[in-house]
Formats: C-alpha cells, structure tokens, sequence
C-alpha cells in the first residue's frame, strides 16, 4: 500500500475538527514499518483519530503556466501519537498516476459515474440531461463523419477508371456517392449500436479519435432507440438510391451488388452473422470498400463490368481493410473481452505487424502489374509516391504497437496512407480521361 | 469586504493546485488536489468538478463543510509563501452544468493558459466538459506565515 509513497514532497494530513471541519497541514514524513511517520507539531491538537486522509500530490508547474506530470496517492486510516512522532496507518487507498493511466482513459473509466449523476441530476433539476454538443459537433461523432473518405475514394476511383474508359456522367456520380455514403453512415451506427449491445464498447476503456468506436451510446450522447432510427434511415436513403440506380442503369447487376454491399455493411457487427466478430471483418471491410464500391460506382458509369476497375479496386480495398487492421490494435484487449475475434486478437503482435507490411508491399505490386499487365495507364504510378507514408506509418504503428494513445499519430498516418494512395490511384486515371477529353 | 488579508489573497490567487477537502456519509474526510480560482470581489475560492468525478459534489450535498489547504512552496507562483488552510462551507451550483462554468474561464486562464485549446475540442470528451461549480465561501483560516509550520498559525475568522 506504501510502495510508492516515498517520492512526493509533502503529506497533506487530514481530520475533521471539533467544530466539523476538515482540518489539513501539510507535513514531513517517511515510511516506517508499514506505516507513515509524521511530524509531531506542538501546535496540532488532535493526535489521535480513525478518520485521517493523507494525500501525497506531485505536479510539475511549466514555466508558461499550467502543470503536467499530475500523480497522487489518497490514503485513509489512522493516526496515533507514539513517543515524538505520530504514525499513520492506512487501510484504504485511491490513487491516479497519468504516466501509468492516461488521462483519457482515466475519464473513460469514470463514465458510469458521470452517467450515473447526471441522471440523478436530472431528478433534482426536473428536467433531461445529456451533454452539450451542437447539433453538427453531434452529428460529426455520432456517425463519424470523417470516416466518410472510405466512401468516397473507392466511388471516385470506379468513375475516375470508368472516365478513362471513356464515360463519365457527373450526376450519376453524385447520386452514387451519396447512395453509398449513407449506406457507410449506416455501418457506422450500426457497429456502434450493436457493438455496445455485445458489450465489446462498453468494456473498451482506451478509445483513441480511430477505435473503440463512436461513443456516442456510452456517454448518452443519443439513446439507443435513436440509434436504431438513424442507422435505418440511412440505410433506406441509401437501398432507395441504389434501388432507382438499378432501375435505370442495370438491374440486376446494381441490385446484387448493392444486396451484397448492405450485407457485409449490416452484418459486419449485427447478429447473426457478426462477421466483425468472427475474424472475418476485415475481408468484409476489403470486398465491401474495394470491388464492391468501386465496382457499382463502375457499372452505373459504363452499365457494364470491366477487369481494369475490379483491378484498381485491391489497393483501395486492401488499403481501407488496413485502416480496420491498424485500429484494431488499441480495441485488442476489449474486444476479446466480448469474444469478438478480430484478426488482431488471433493473431501474436509480430504476426499482426508481418502482415500489415506484407499487405502494404502486396498494394504496391498490384498497382504495379496492374500497369505492366496494361489494365491501368502510366500515370497511375503516381500513387506509389505514397511509399514513404507507407515507411511512416509502419514504422510509428511497431514503435507505439499496444499503446492507445501514443499509436494515435500512427493511425492518422496509416489513414493518410489509404487516402492519399487511393486519391492518387484515381488521379492517375483522371488524367489521362481528362486529356483524351480535351484533345477530341 | 472581504476578512482575507493581502498576504493571503496572493497566496490563494496564485496557487496552482490546493488540497480540497469534503467529508463523506461516514464522516471521514475526503481529499483531492484541485485547481483553485480565487475571485477577490467575492471572498469566494471556486471549483469546478466534472460529473466524472462528482462523488465529491454528492458529498459536498450531504455536509457543505469543506477546507482547502494551499501548501508546497513549487505550486505556489508568487514572490510569497505562506502555508494557508481555509475552512468554510460550500455550495455546489449546477443549474446549467454545460455552460455555467465558463464564467470562471478568466481566473482558469491565469493558471492554465492553453485551457481553451482543451474547451475548443470539447466533442473530444463531452462528459468531461459537463461540470458543477463548488463555491467555497471562508470562515476561518489558519495562516502559517513563510511557510512555517513549527510556529502555532495565525487564525482569521470572517
């Protein structure tokens, strides 16, 4: 209980007085025998009590302002005077240590008890409560809108290699952008909502801006009723959209690659299928945001399928699957809490990072024999400028590997990777499509 | 017209960190480091606590007798020290616990300057940012003068 008492200044001791007040005076000490030895003033009153706090606090003032390095130690117990000292005996304690608890997570552990008294606030307030966040800022973490980028690189990348084939129709693009984001809009919420039913957020105490989900449930942002009618609705905005999609551009192939865009989408976290859940999420995530997308967004292009896009496809989709696989890491430990059997938590730390680099060099090499091969102009090789962001984030991603909040840099590089590359990957498309366009 | 001498004031106006005490159901007292915004007009020494961390505000509730103990020569930045324990009761004021505590953004700004980087990324925590203030109104002190705690300390009361 004393192991680490020893390194602070002070001991802030602590009783209540005759008059029911705490009365606190800061004082010397040292360990001895299981106990803590204070100062004896003259001037102290009480020398003996069952009810003493002794606080030991450590912070590092900044010469700007401010303070960092926060750790205390809270102890209860007893004093007795004994010869010219007075002993303190503990027999609780409290403590917080940020270099040993992020202060993150020291918040997100404490969430039960904020939940807890705003609720009971409410009752002596009379009225509902729940956390102040304007109506963007809400709607921003609820259905974590940047993620979005996922969505619309795979899209611009089917019409981008569709524009190169030599068709492109921008209202159609649109409409399918939009079609698509929804649906991504709707396996966001949907993870969020069924994965706090299986418990796997409600046990995730180190969320970073990438993992551990939105939240929003676990802090009582949005109820999950609410939840469940947002991700509805966004899939009917998107099964409406891709469903007059088909009716206009293609029937059946637009339906069955929607019905099987939705099906890993929905079932990704959703019982029964719980793909997520059973290590098999991220070759969901893969198909899903690689052939499936940038095949529809093809197809109601051209209203015909073409190896050269299903091709460009696996860098995205490899890529996009790898932003799940790097954010998989910090929810390692929850997420086999709740048995939910991500490739990261099969697999031992050096095999997880073995592949993570085999499958960023597998991008590479398709990139490149997709252009040997003659299915992709030169100018796509202007994607494989990415390689040094690719060097980055492995080497930030093995440097962090099992710290939440320290792999964060890693995992805003490693979605960096998969956007730029796949931003460029369309570029090199657009290019040559722009000029064949301006020279006829 | 506050009783709290000059010498005093500073000592509460430029403590970075004090040690607040509050008394639990079972009467024995509770103490965490806090941040203390002292505001001269007033008297009062303010606090505010996140609804993360309310079990004190709950306590505060049940016995609004509390002190604060501004001690440790490093935490204190002024020209002066003094060992101050302030005693005195306390309210918890939560009618708009999203933005009622934003009155006191000045006197945090003085102690921590980058505060406002950490308000403007407020989506980032939500619950954090929900926060009740405790004022604490002073009726007795002990002041132990440069820091002298071999010495009987001089006692104010209000």
């Amino acid at each position: 209980m004393l192991e680490d008492v020893r390194e602070y200044d002070e001991a802030i001791v602590t009783y209540v007085d005759d008059e029911g007040y705490p009365f606190s005076y800061p004082s010397s000490y040292r360990i001895e025998d299981g106990a803590v030895v204070l100062e004896r003033h003259g001037w102290l009153k009480k020398k003996s009590s069952d009810k003493v706090s002794v606080l030991f606090n450590h912070i590092t003032p900044l010469p700007t302002g401010g303070y960092m390095d926060r750790r205390y130690i809270v102890l209860w117990g007893g004093i007795e005077e004994k010869q010219d000292t007075i002993r303190f005996t503990p027999s609780r304690r409290y403590s917080w240590d940020e270099k040993k608890v992020h202060f993150f997570q020291y918040c997100e552990i404490s969430v039960p008890r904020g939940r807890r008294y705003m609720q009971l606030l409410e009752r002596e307030l009379g009225r509902k409560l729940k956390p102040a966040l304007s109506l963007f800022s809400l709607f921003f973490r609820v259905t974590r809108l940047p993620f979005l980028i996922a969505t619309v690189v795979p899209t611009l990348l089917g019409a981008a290699v569709a524009a190169y084939h030599g068709i492109f129709d921008p209202l159609l693009f649109i409409l399918t952008l939009i079609g698509v984001a929804a649906i991504h809009l709707g396996l966001n919420m949907a993870n969020d909502y069924y994965d706090t039913k299986l418990g796997a957020d409600n046990v995730n105490t180190t969320p970073t801006p990438f993992s551990g989900g939105s939240r929003a449930l676990q802090y009582g942002l949005i109820t999950p009723s609410a939840a469940v009618a947002m991700f509805s609705s966004f899939y009917a905005l998107g099964l409406g959209i891709g469903l007059y999609l088909a009716i206009t551009r293609g029937l059946v192939p637009i339906l069955s690659l929607m019905l099987l865009g939705f099906i890993l989408s929905f079932f990704y976290t959703a019982p029964p299928l719980k793909l997520a859940y059973r290590g098999v999420g991220e070759i969901a995530v893969g198909v899903g945001f690689g052939p499936v997308i940038v095949l529809g967004s093809y197809y109601v292009q051209t209203q015909g399928f073409h190896i050269a896009p299903l091709l460009a496809s696996l860098p995205v989709g490899i890529l996009i699957a790898l932003i799940l696989y790097a954010n998989e890491i910090p929810d390692k430990r929850a997420d086999a809490l709740a048995g939910k059997r991500t490739l990261v938590v099969r697999l031992d730390d050096q095999t997880v990072m073995k592949l993570y680099k085999a499958l960023i060099a597998l991008v590479y090499a398709i990139i490149v024999l997709t252009f040997a091969a003659g299915y992709a102009p030169f100018t796509t090789l202007l994607a494989l400028l990415t390689i040094p962001t690719a060097r980055k984030a492995v080497k930030q991603i093995s440097e962090t590997y099992g710290n939440p909040y320290y792999m964060i840099p890693g995992l805003a590089t490693n979605i960096k990777l998969a956007t730029t590359t796949g931003l460029l990957l369309a570029v090199g498309y657009i290019i040559p499509a722009a000029y064949n366009l301006l020279i006829t | 017209m506050t009783f709290i001498p000059a010498h005093v004031e500073k000592i509460l106006e430029n403590a970075l960190v004090c040690s607040f005490t509050c008394i639990d159901g079972k009467g024995r007292p509770v103490t965490h480091p806090l941040l203390p915004l002292y505001e001269r007009d007033s008297g009062n020494i303010y606090f505010t606590s996140s609804v993360l961390f309310s079990k004190k505000l709950e306590y505060i509730k049940r016995n609004p007798r509390v002190s604060a103990l501004f001690s440790n020569r490093r935490f204190i930045m002024s020209d002066e020290f003094h060992v101050v324990l302030v005693q005195g009761d306390a309210r918890v004021l939560e009618e708009d616990i999203h933005h009622g505590w934003e009155k006191l953004l000045p006197l945090w700004r003085k102690k921590e300057p980058y505060i406002d980087a950490y308000v403007k990324q407020r989506i980032a925590l939500p619950l954090f940012w929900e926060r009740s203030i405790i004022e604490l109104a002073p009726r007795k002190l002990y002041v132990w003068n440069d820091g002298d705690m071999s010495k009987e300390p001089q006692i104010y009361v209000r």
